[in-house]
C-alpha cells in the first residue's frame, strides 16, 4: 500500500470520495440545504443546528469550515436565513482560500424558500461539474491521514479490535501514513506510557495539560458524570487503567508527534507524518466531525457490535464480540476472543479493507443509515468558570 | 478446552475466553495463539474476566498488557479471579458501595 487512486484538490490534499457540502450556516436554512441536496447525488448536509448567532460559537463554525475542507470535500454551498449574525462568507470565505469553490445564497434576499432552493439547484450544478472534472491521481500514503476512534465498547475492545487496529495504525505509519486518536478522558491512567512515546517533552506536557483540562470538564463536583460503569467491572475490568490502556490499544505503540487542538481560537492540524493525539470528542457523532475538521479522509472504527457511520469520512468497523457482530461490520475480530485467530492476522485484514476503501470500495453501510454530523463544541462561558483557558 | 489469553509475556494475570467453572483447568494462551501451559481456577471467572498466573503479595502490581493496571490488596493465588475484591486501582478507586455492588452482582467469592 504505498499509493492510492484519488481526486486531487487544489491545496495539495488528495480525497478517497467527491462530495460537496451544503452548508445550513443557521438552523432556519436546514430545510433548503435538505431540498437541494435530496435532488444533488454525492452531496452531504452539515448543519449549525442550535444557533443563529456568531458570538461564543467560533468553535463549532471553525469545524464546520474545516470540515468543508476536508480532501473528501470538492466544493461547498452555503446558505443562510439571514436575520442572524453568521454571514455566509464568514463560512465561505475560507473554503474558499483552499481553492474549492463555493456558492452562498441568503434566503431573505432570494425572495423566500421557494426561489433559494431554485436558485441553490442552480449554483450546485455548477459545483457538481467542477466536481466531475476533478482529476484522479495516484497519491503517495503519505498523503492518507486515518482517524482511530472506538465506541460501544466492550472486553473483546481491549482484547480483540483495539489492539488489532493499534497494529494495522503502527504498519501505517511505517509506510508513512498518519494517524489520530482523541477522547481524552480515556487516556486517564495512561500518562505513564504517553510520556515514552511523546516525541518531546513539550509535547508530553500538552497532552498532560489537555488531559487535566478534559478530567475537569467531566468531574465537577455536586455532578454525577460516570466514568466507569459497573457493566464495565461486570464485563471484566477492574480499574480505570485498565479501561483506558484498552482504549490506548487502538493508538498502537508509535511515537506520538503532538496533540492537537480543536477550541474557538484554533484547529490545529499534523505537520509532520506520524501518530497523533487530539481533542476530538468520545461522542461518536461529533467525533466524526471532528476527524473530519482535522482532515482525515477514512476512519477506522472499534466496537462491540453497533455500526457508526459518517457521510463525509468513510468508517472501517471493527469488531470482536461474537454475539453482537451483525453486517454492518466490516471486520470480523472475533476470532481473536475464541483464541482462533492472531492480531497479526486481522491487522492484515483491516489493511486489505483500508486499501480498498481509499481507492473508492465502499465500505459495509457507505450510502445507508448515516449518524447525525453533530458539531460538538465547548461552552465558553462554562470554560471560563472551570479556569480552562482556550489557548 | 476453555482458554485464557496472556497479552504480554509480562502480564500476571490471563483473560478468559469463554465461562469457566470453580476447579475447571484452563489453557494459558499467547497473542500469537501459543500454547503457555494450563490451570486449575480457584473460583467460577466468567468471560472477559482475569485470572492470576502467579501468586501476587499485597502491594504487587497487576500487569496485563505488559502494563501495571492496578496492584493487589491480599494475596491472590495462582488460578484466583483477580477482579474488584482483591485488586484497587493505582489512582483512582471505584467507590466501596460499587464495589459490593459488582460482588453481589457476579457472586464473587470473597476469602
Amino acid at each position: 500500500m504505498q499509493t492510492f487512486r484519488g481526486y486531487q484538490r487544489a491545496d495539495g490534499s488528495v480525497g478517497i470520495r467527491n462530495l460537496i457540502m451544503i452548508i445550513a450556516a443557521d438552523e432556519c436554512a436546514e430545510g433548503i440545504a435538505r431540498a437541494i441536496s435530496e435532488k444533488t447525488p454525492g452531496s452531504v448536509v452539515v448543519t449549525n443546528y442550535n444557533t443563529c448567532m456568531y458570538g461564543g460559537n467560533e468553535e463549532m463554525i471553525g469545524t464546520m469550515i474545516n470540515a468543508a475542507t476536508n480532501p473528501n470535500i470538492a466544493g461547498a454551498l452555503v446558505i443562510n436565513m439571514g436575520c442572524g449574525s453568521i454571514a455566509p462568507d464568514l463560512v465561505a470565505g475560507p473554503i474558499r482560500a483552499t481553492g474549492r469553490p463555493v456558492e452562498t445564497l441568503t434566503c431573505i434576499k432570494e425572495s423566500g424558500t421557494v426561489s433559494t432552493i431554485r436558485e441553490g439547484l442552480k449554483r450546485i450544478a455548477a459545483i457538481v461539474d467542477h466536481a466531475n472534472a476533478t482529476e484522479m491521481v495516484d497519491a503517495p500514503i503519505s498523503k492518507l491521514f486515518v482517524g482511530i476512534k472506538c465506541g460501544g465498547s466492550d472486553t473483546s475492545s481491549g482484547i480483540a479490535s483495539n489492539p488489532s487496529v493499534g497494529l494495522a495504525a503502527d504498519k501505517l505509519i511505517d509506510m508513512g501514513a498518519s494517524a489520530v486518536a482523541g477522547e481524552l478522558l480515556e487516556l486517564l491512567g495512561c500518562e505513564h506510557i504517553l510520556k515514552e512515546r511523546a516525541v518531546t517533552p513539550e509535547v508530553f506536557e500538552k497532552i498532560e495539560q489537555l488531559i487535566s483540562d478534559e478530567e475537569k470538564r467531566w468531574h465537577v463536583e455536586g455532578t454525577q458524570v460516570e466514568t466507569m460503569s459497573v457493566g464495565n467491572s461486570i464485563g471484566g475490568l477492574t480499574t480505570i487503567e485498565e479501561k483506558s490502556l484498552g482504549a490506548l490499544a487502538k493508538t498502537g505503540s508509535k511515537p506520538i508527534q503532538d496533540i492537537l487542538r480543536i477550541n474557538a481560537k484554533k484547529l490545529e492540524k499534523p505537520e509532520v507524518p506520524g501518530m497523533y493525539l487530539s481533542e476530538t470528542t468520545m461522542l461518536c457523532g461529533g467525533s466524526a466531525m471532528h476527524f473530519a475538521a482535522l482532515g482525515c479522509q477514512v476512519i477506522l472504527w472499534t466496537t462491540g457490535g453497533a455500526g457508526f457511520n459518517n457521510p463525509i469520512v468513510p468508517v472501517i468497523r471493527v469488531s470482536g464480540n461474537s454475539q453482537l457482530i451483525n453486517e454492518d461490520i466490516d471486520i470480523d475480530a472475533t476470532g481473536i476472543m475464541r483464541g482462533e485467530d492472531s492480531l497479526e492476522n486481522v491487522s492484515e485484514e483491516i489493511l486489505k479493507t483500508l486499501a480498498g476503501v481509499i481507492n473508492g470500495e465502499k465500505t459495509a453501510i457507505e450510502d445507508f443509515g448515516y449518524a447525525y454530523c453533530s458539531l460538538i463544541q465547548k461552552d465558553q462561558r462554562v470554560e471560563r468558570l472551570l479556569s480552562i483557558p482556550a489557548e | 478446552m476453555i482458554k485464557a489469553l496472556r497479552l504480554n509475556a509480562a502480564d500476571n494475570v490471563a483473560t478468559l475466553l469463554e465461562d469457566a467453572g470453580k476447579g475447571e483447568t484452563v489453557l494459558v494462551i499467547s497473542e500469537q495463539n501459543e500454547s503457555l501451559g494450563e490451570l486449575e481456577l480457584l473460583q467460577a471467572i466468567p468471560f472477559g474476566n482475569k485470572v492470576a498466573l502467579r501468586p501476587m503479595k499485597p502491594e504487587d502490581h497487576l500487569i496485563k498488557g505488559g502494563v501495571a493496571v492496578g496492584k493487589a490488596i491480599k494475596p491472590v493465588p495462582q488460578g484466583q479471579l483477580a477482579h474488584v475484591q482483591n485488586i484497587r486501582s493505582l489512582n483512582l478507586d471505584i467507590p466501596e458501595v460499587m464495589i459490593n455492588e459488582i460482588i453481589a452482582q457476579m457472586g464473587i467469592e470473597v476469602d
